[in-house]
């Protein structure tokens, strides 16, 4: 059987959360606001107006070029890209076309195989977006709402090899724009938006063969779903005898289908030339270092510490590293707990994680500080309180925002160890459920489980279990 | 006259201009781009070394004299409306195009 | 000869006369209305018919009249000083605008009528300027259509600017509405753009003092662009002193405009009595022959400029060295004549692009006829709103910066634009050969010619501003002004070329010359459309 490779490239678009526009001082997110009504002459194309750079854009692109090991170039230039389209208001989109902010560059992209494919960047500038139009009655109406927002414009080599390894770029480009505060990076809200330029080989051939450009997808789901299909449509068609031609497809994701929007006309001539309006962005040594001064410990680099420096397992610490603050909270909780890193990771990983996603909160707006949750985990550990009250207590503290041992004190929620109060309460029972009590006798050890539980529910929860269960043997058996 | 904007070439460039032209017009002006094009040819012949760079502006910016860039704080423009006004056509806030040409796909 | 009228005192005595009360700012202003109702006729409109006789006789300046708005603004400023607070430096004073600003609630047409229907949402820099300044807005004035022309005829709102100082003359453009509005009395300012010259070469034409200031020194926020590396807004006035209190005015950094410098702008009066004593004026013979592309022979040819213009500026050279200025001859500006080729290219590339945003879609107009889809509506909409001149330069737009000619074209003309800049360094370099604080040369090649007599020749119009445009290209500051009178009585133009942002110097040297020839006998002339007013 013959076997065939995919050969994948994404372009992608990345809007920036910056608080403006990249050239205006209108907000950049519209997200819900009526249409053109987050609009100013500038953004709007007025005659006469002209383009301000947002320095918070720059910035932005600096931290993902260096994230991404581009070279990041002292001087780049913004470039008119000329072509008429109603949601382009100035007939030109400002963009960089010949001296992006970064050249080269590339991911690490780990494979589930434990090997890593390096995907090249082959792009990366800043630009502003186009407006937004959609269609009702046969004609268009457009929102200006969008112009301005400021993107970078990143394109990776044709490195990726299948649908999944598309799915997993996306899912570290992604976790890697939060990590570095540049955006929000969600799909189905067009912060993060992908095309994939998709063609197929024989395994062992290098050359390029005919590609098609997948367009209109908002999930990372939908992408692997619609290049997964049109691998395995071009493989179809090739099989059949038939060439592929260079269409662009466009995803229904109602349909979960592809269709082709036009065939690819020759390359339209965009007349770029330099934006006369601004002026060459500088990136002198001293702002470059004050933007990479805090630059962080990126996820892979960290995920791989959690393991050789905490020992933890791979699979905790790919979790814990899947997000920025939830990583600084495991090791803020650790150095508080100063005990066993793989107990403070299953806390995080089970309890945690759960109270975050309910309440869809990050880690760094927990009320339940790295201080408080390694002083519940310790509390546990002395017997202090039982585990039950232990994760009840999380709740509690997220709840009020009270210090543990608070609460605990407040609500007598300490373990009863007192021998004689279990012995008391272990007793009642004993004395009031004979039956109970001959069954196990005549050998159904598992009724121990229902004696502790008795005693735990006449305790209100309080008592030590272990010594309850240590109680009960003696009253039972002896 | 010089022919270096043939018909052909000129009926592209007013495509790609987004015009049409009566013929009288069309006439008139593609000879007077001819015309300004064997003044233009004059650059042809200026003697240019490797070190004569591209000029984007006259006066060159330096770090004196160049403007900072925009600080990322907002300050919205109180009066989108007075924009929308301006528009030949508009529904519901929106600004309304005919439909873009396209043909039908099986 | 007529008497003075208020609407004739310059800007200067205006503003001190209104702030010392002796007269009412209403009363400056009604003085201009009355000029305004004598000599300009019927303001530019698309719809003019026949233009008849009486209209040749007119000026034409207006598109837009503001009277109410200027009214309840002239009255302010009386309330305000009457309460002891002076509204600014230009108190009073009424002004006119090149209809190529964005005004906040009036029309801006760009002299197209592609924006016959567009009321500006917003006002431009220099304008707010003005207007903090406590100046009077007359209105809004003609001007080629988007500025590309040198003799105002190209407007889409007819009748178009005439000369007053002959009204069958062309006042020269682009911005010869507000040099026509200036030398006739109707606005003791004018806010006016010079892109390849469109401020200096009607302000010579017109008898008036022009400057374009270093490209940057005034913010082009909204002023509708033309050639965006290249356009200047700047003062147009009756006097150098009046010049220079507008420049005070609107130069300045933008937070609105990136290329807008941050240099601090002095006070352009504080030494304008200074005069020349020990500065180094240039004459340069390349500045006296005009190259230009003559379509009989099919060649580039070379004529010298008119004689009466030659005389002009040695004669004024001759004044300024016996002021105490050291004239050096000889200085080679062997790049002017890349001049208006290179602006061929150069301006058209960027106004194509520019251009582009008038599609019908989100104001101005729209074609009426009903668009089958939207390529329909752009190319109706754009084919009906733009005139001749725009579609010409797009289309040159277009073709030089095309991705398979652009090297050859465009990047060649970035180029010699370098070498164009490399003259002035040369001349103004303060270790070099020559020195200069300024180069004296015409303003242009000949005095204003007759209306109709060049419109239509492209090339040979664009000549006109062979003595303007490398200053342009240049980035550096020049002054246009007035050095003497032809036989036929029309307005000979000098200029004065400066430094980067050293206009202080030039509006020096300028006013030295008024001072030198305050009683030279073409002084006392007045243009012909005042002559025999009451």
């Amino acid at each position: 059987m013959t076997e065939y490779e995919a050969i994948i490239g994404l372009e992608t678009h990345i809007q920036l959360n910056t608080e403006t526009k990249i050239f205006c001082a209108c907000k950049a997110d519209s997200w819900g606001d009526p249409a053109n009504s987050n609009i100013c002459p500038v953004c709007s194309g007025l005659p006469g107006v002209l383009p301000v750079l947002n320095r918070a854009v720059v910035e932005k692109a600096v931290l993902l070029a260096k994230a991404m090991h581009a070279e990041v170039q002292s001087d780049s230039y913004f470039d008119r890209k000329n072509y008429f389209y109603p949601d382009l208001p100035k007939g030109y989109q400002i963009t960089q076309n010949d001296h992006p902010i970064a050249l080269g560059g590339y991911m690490d992209l780990p494979l589930p195989d434990g090997g890593t494919r390096k995907v090249g960047i082959t792009k990366l500038h800043m630009e502003e977006d186009a407006g937004k139009t959609k269609h009702e009655h046969g004609r268009r109406l457009v929102d200006f709402n969008r112009c301005g927002v400021p993107l970078i414009e990143m394109v990776t080599a044709p490195d990726l090899r299948s649908a999944d390894e598309v799915a997993a770029y996306l899912i570290r480009l992604r976790q890697l724009l939060r990590w570095l505060d540049i955006s929000e990076a969600d799909m189905e809200k067009g912060h993060l938006r992908a095309d994939a330029n998709v063609s197929i080989r024989l395994k062992g051939e290098t050359g390029l063969n005919e590609k098609t450009e997948i367009k209109n997808v908002n999930s990372i789901e939908s992408l692997r779903t619609a290049v997964e299909k049109e691998i395995a449509r071009q493989i179809r068609e090739v099989e059949a005898g038939n060439a592929i031609e260079a269409w662009t497809l466009d995803w229904d994701e109602d349909t979960q289908s592809l269709s082709k929007m036009r065939s690819k006309e020759t390359m339209a001539d965009y007349r770029y030339f330099k934006e006369p309006d601004l002026l060459v962005v500088r990136l002198d040594e001293a702002w470059e270092s004050a933007i990479l001064a805090d630059f962080p410990e990126l996820p892979l680099a960290r995920r791989e510490r959690f393991v050789r420096e905490y020992g933890l397992p791979e699979y905790d610490a790919d979790i814990l590293t899947s997000e920025r603050s939830l990583s600084d909270y495991f090791e803020s909780v650790n150095q508080a707990y100063g005990g066993d890193p793989k107990r403070v990771s299953n806390w995080l990983m089970n309890d945690v994680l759960r109270l975050l996603n309910e309440q869809g909160l990050e880690a760094k707006d927990l009320k339940v500080t790295p201080g408080y949750l390694a002083e519940i985990i310790k509390l546990v550990d002395a017997n202090t309180i039982n585990t039950p009250t232990g994760k009840a207590l999380l709740e509690k503290v997220q709840q009020t925002g009270q210090p543990p041992k608070e609460i605990v004190e407040a609500e007598g929620l300490a373990q009863v160890s007192d021998t004689g109060l279990i012995r008391e309460i272990a007793a009642r029972i004993v004395a009031e459920n004979p039956d109970s009590v001959e069954k196990f006798r005549g050998g159904k050890e598992g009724l121990m489980g229902w004696f502790v539980g008795q005693v735990m529910r006449e305790s209100k929860g309080k008592a030590d279990p272990n010594l309850a269960r240590e109680v009960l043997e003696e009253l039972l058996k002896g | 006259m010089s022919e270096e904007i043939t018909r052909d070439l000129f009926n592209k460039l007013v495509d790609l201009a987004a015009l049409e032209l009566e013929e009288e017009e069309a006439e008139y002006i593609r000879r007077q781009l001819n015309d300004q094009l064997t003044a233009i040819a004059e650059l042809a012949a200026v003697p240019l070394d490797e070190e004569t760079a591209a000029a984007a502006h006259g006066v060159p910016y330096t770090a004196d004299t160049r403007a900072p860039f925009r600080e990322d704080n907002a300050d919205p423009f109180e009066r989108p409306e007075e924009i929308l006004k301006g528009a030949p056509e508009v529904i519901d806030r929106y600004i309304i195009a005919p439909e873009t040409p396209h043909e039908d796909l099986k | 000869m007529s008497a003075m009228e208020l609407c004739d005192l310059s800007a200067y005595e205006l503003a001190a006369l209104i702030r010392k009360r002796e007269i009412s700012a209403v009363e400056a202003l009604e003085s201009t209305l009355e000029r305004i109702e004598l000599v300009d006729g019927r303001p530019g409109s698309l719809d003019a018919g026949e233009i008849t006789a009486e209209d040749h006789a007119k000026v034409h300046a207006f598109i837009t009249r503001t009277e109410e708005t200027a009214r309840a603004q002239a009255q302010a400023v009386d309330k305000s000083i009457s309460e002891g607070v002076i509204p600014g430096p230009l108190a009073g004073v009424p002004y006119t605008v090149k209809d190529i600003f964005n005004v906040r609630g009036t029309r801006s047409t760009a002299g197209s009528r592609i924006l016959s229907n567009y009321t500006a949402p917003y006002t431009a820099t220099a304008v707010e300027r003005m207007e903090k300044a406590g100046a009077v807005m007359l209105g809004k004035v003609n001007l080629d259509e988007f500025t590309h022309g040198s003799s105002s005829e190209s407007s889409a709102y007819q009748p178009a600017p005439r000369n007053p100082w002959d009204t069958s003359k062309v006042p020269g453009g682009s911005s010869g509405g507000s040099t026509a509005a200036v030398a006739a009395g109707m606005g003791a300012l004018s806010l006016g753009t010079d892109t390849g010259g469109s401020i200096r070469q009607p302000a010579a034409f017109c008898g008036v003092v022009g400057l374009k200031p270093t490209y940057g020194r005034v913010s082009r926020y909204g002023l509708i662009a033309f050639g965006s590396s290249l356009d200047c807004p700047g003062p147009v006035a009756r006097n150098v002193r009046d010049a220079a209190m507008m420049l005070s005015v609107i130069a300045g950094p933008d937070r609105r405009d990136s290329t807008a410098v941050t240099i601090p702008v002095p006070d352009y009066t504080a030494e304008i009595e200074a005069g020349v004593k020990g500065m180094r004026i240039g004459l340069s013979p390349d500045f006296f022959k005009i190259q230009y592309f003559n379509h009989e022979s099919g060649q580039m040819e070379e004529e010298p400029i008119s004689d009466e213009i030659k005389q002009a500026v040695e004669q004024a050279a001759d004044r300024l060295s016996e002021m105490g200025a050291r004239v050096v001859e000889n200085v080679p500006m062997p790049r002017t004549k890349y001049g208006i080729p290179t602006y061929f290219v150069i301006s058209r590339v960027e106004v194509a692009s520019n251009l582009h945003r008038f599609d019908g879609v989100k104001y101005g107009y729209r074609t009426p006829v009903p668009a089958e889809d939207l390529d329909e509506l752009y190319r109706r909409t754009r084919a009906e709103g733009f005139g001749a001149q725009p579609k010409l330069r797009i289309l040159m737009g277009m073709y030089v910066s095309a991705a398979q000619y652009s090297e050859q074209y465009y990047q060649r003309a970035l180029r010699v634009r370098s070498l164009i800049r490399g003259d002035f360094e040369r001349i103004y370099d303060p270790q070099g050969e020559y020195r200069l604080d300024a180069l004296l040369t015409p303003a242009t090649p000949t005095p204003a010619f007759g209306y109709g007599d060049v419109y239509g020749d492209t090339v040979l119009m664009q000549y006109a501003d062979q003595f303007t445009v490398t200053g342009n290209h240049a980035g550096v500051p020049g002054l246009s002004l007035m050095g003497g009178l032809s036989k036929e009585r029309l307005p000979l133009g000098i200029q004065l070329l400066g430094r980067d942002y050293d206009e202080a110097t030039l509006l020096r040297i300028g006013r030295a010359f008024e001072v030198a020839t305050e009683d030279a006998a073409w002084r006392k002339v007045r243009p012909q459309v005042l002559e025999g007013l009451s």
